[in-house]
């Protein structure tokens, strides 16, 4: 993997081999030849090297063969969350959140929804640790069958109380208590953002947090260099290496929830540690409806110094 | 003591590649087992290394004209090695001990700022010790000693994703 990934601005190869209908969720062929227009457009050689390797059929990427990057390339990216630990970085944001959304007698059972779930890491490490109650359903979804399957396949193994689907996160016949997700947000731009977010604006849903890279001086180097050392699928060095440079800065993603979504009280977790300036691999968008928002503030205790101004 | 120390070291050292090797290829939460035989796989094939530099050594002394400068020519030179390896060790081992506090953020600082600049680097420090050996190495043989001590543990790695290509290890 060059050091010249960390000066490209374009899509993530992940994003351009494969597309959905956004209302059947059906997968539409994708033409190997204008996915490599694409990155040769933006002189991105290295994507092109990368989706010149992916076997084709009558011109168009073979599904099966993408499927097979793309598990294997969550499967490289889940040890990255491992290493910085971060089914226990979400809990421990869950939590509060629960516990005001408890206190505050929200009806059961509380459904938390992780948008994207990929191979459903962050889904399956809350089941299996089990610390977020009873109460609690957890449901992945994604739009890519094989990724779900994937996930479900990994869950029955380990016979974890958590569910994977393949849908719309926002159209679910029972909707979501709380949506989260990891390393999402980044692939939406401009209005697309604006949407996301404006689709947490339904009654039933109480509260999101939207992990993502945390954008910063040194994120495209350091990504570089943690996706170097610890990955082997070409597809995920390159993209992770782009997720960090694409990520969103805290104000924009502030500034965007906020008048997307302004039913909530939103605030980003975790871009300083210790109040230092050091900045985070990940930050989180918190939103939290009004009703919530004080016990939640009460229930974050210490932690409260890593949530940035709450409106 | 020099050659118990390069020896704890390559076992430690080869017990991570193992490590390595491994992670990213199962995507199970509870993999406590997994990496538990990782780590011992890694360690067993650089028992291996360690056996086929013993005999060469072994093989070495014994067909040398003067064993006992032979014998002090490679100490000398593994205990400059040893200058390099011993620093890079002790700073990942007060890592892991730091790493041990519970905090999450404390363990990703850990990440960050050690364990993944140092697994970029160990190619690099690998080299370095064995450049600075060799600088004082008298023989031939003491060289290519070394020579054949940096390639088995730059190699280490490969050789186990080339059985596991091969379905030889899971």
């Amino acid at each position: 993997m060059s050091l010249s990934t960390i000066t490209r601005h374009g899509p993530e190869i992940s994003d351009a081999i494969v597309s959905f209908d956004p209302v059947t969720l059906q997968r539409k062929p994708v033409k190997k030849a204008d996915v490599l227009d694409q990155f040769r457009e933006l002189r991105n050689h290295e994507a092109v090297r990368i989706v010149q390797r992916i076997p084709e059929q009558d011109g168009v990427l073979d599904e099966a063969a993408v499927d097979k990057i793309l598990i294997t390339s969550h499967c490289e990216m889940q040890r990255m969350s491992e290493e910085f630990q971060h089914g226990k970085r979400v809990a421990e944001l869950l939590k509060p959140i629960l516990e005001a959304l408890r206190h505050g007698g929200v009806k059961n059972p509380i459904r938390i929804v992780d948008v994207g779930c990929g191979t459903g890491f962050v889904v399956r490490w809350l089941a299996a640790s089990g610390s977020l109650g009873d109460d609690v359903q957890l449901l992945g979804v994604d739009f890519n069958v094989a990724l779900v399957n994937e996930a479900e396949r990994l869950a029955s193994i380990e016979k974890l109380r958590c569910q994977f689907a393949v849908a719309n996160a926002f159209r679910l016949d029972e909707p979501a208590t709380i949506f989260i997700s990891t390393g999402i947000l980044h692939h939406f731009r401009d209005q697309d953002l604006s949407y996301l977010l404006q689709q947490h604006c339904r009654p039933e849903t109480c509260a999101f947090v939207h992990f993502d890279f945390h954008s910063s001086p040194m994120a495209p180097l350091g990504s570089w260099l943690f996706h170097a050392v610890r990955m082997r699928e070409p597809l995920a060095k390159h993209d992770g290496v782009l997720s960090a440079v694409r990520a969103h800065k805290s104000r924009y993603l502030l500034e965007a929830t906020r008048s997307a979504a302004p039913e909530f009280v939103s605030a980003i977790y975790g871009t300083r540690l210790w109040r230092m300036p050091i900045p985070r691999v990940f930050h989180s968008l918190v939103g939290i409806r009004p009703k919530y928002h004080e016990a939640f503030i009460r229930n974050m205790g210490t932690r409260i110094a890593s949530l940035g101004k709450i409106e | 003591m020099i050659a118990v120390s390069l020896w704890l070291l390559a076992t430690v050292d080869s017990a991570f590649i193992g490590y390595r090797e491994a992670a990213g290829r199962n995507a199970l939460i509870d993999k406590r087992t997994y990496y538990r035989h990782a780590l011992i796989r890694g360690a067993l094939f650089g028992q291996l290394a360690v056996l086929i530099v013993g005999v060469i050594t072994a093989v070495a002394l014994v067909s040398s004209s003067d064993a006992r400068a032979q014998f002090s020519d490679i100490e000398a030179v593994g205990a400059r090695m040893l200058i390099v390896y011993v620093p890079y060790a002790v700073i990942l081992l007060i890592t892991f001990c730091v790493r041990a506090l519970p905090s999450v953020d404390i363990r990703s600082i850990t990440s960050v700022l050690i364990f993944g600049p140092f697994t970029f680097i160990r190619p690099l420090v690998v080299l370095a010790g064995a450049v600075w050996g060799i600088v004082a190495a008298r023989s031939v043989m003491t060289i290519a000693l070394v020579v054949l001590i940096v390639t088995l543990m730059l190699g280490l790695g490969y050789a186990l994703s080339w059985f596991r290509a091969r379905g030889l290890i899971s």
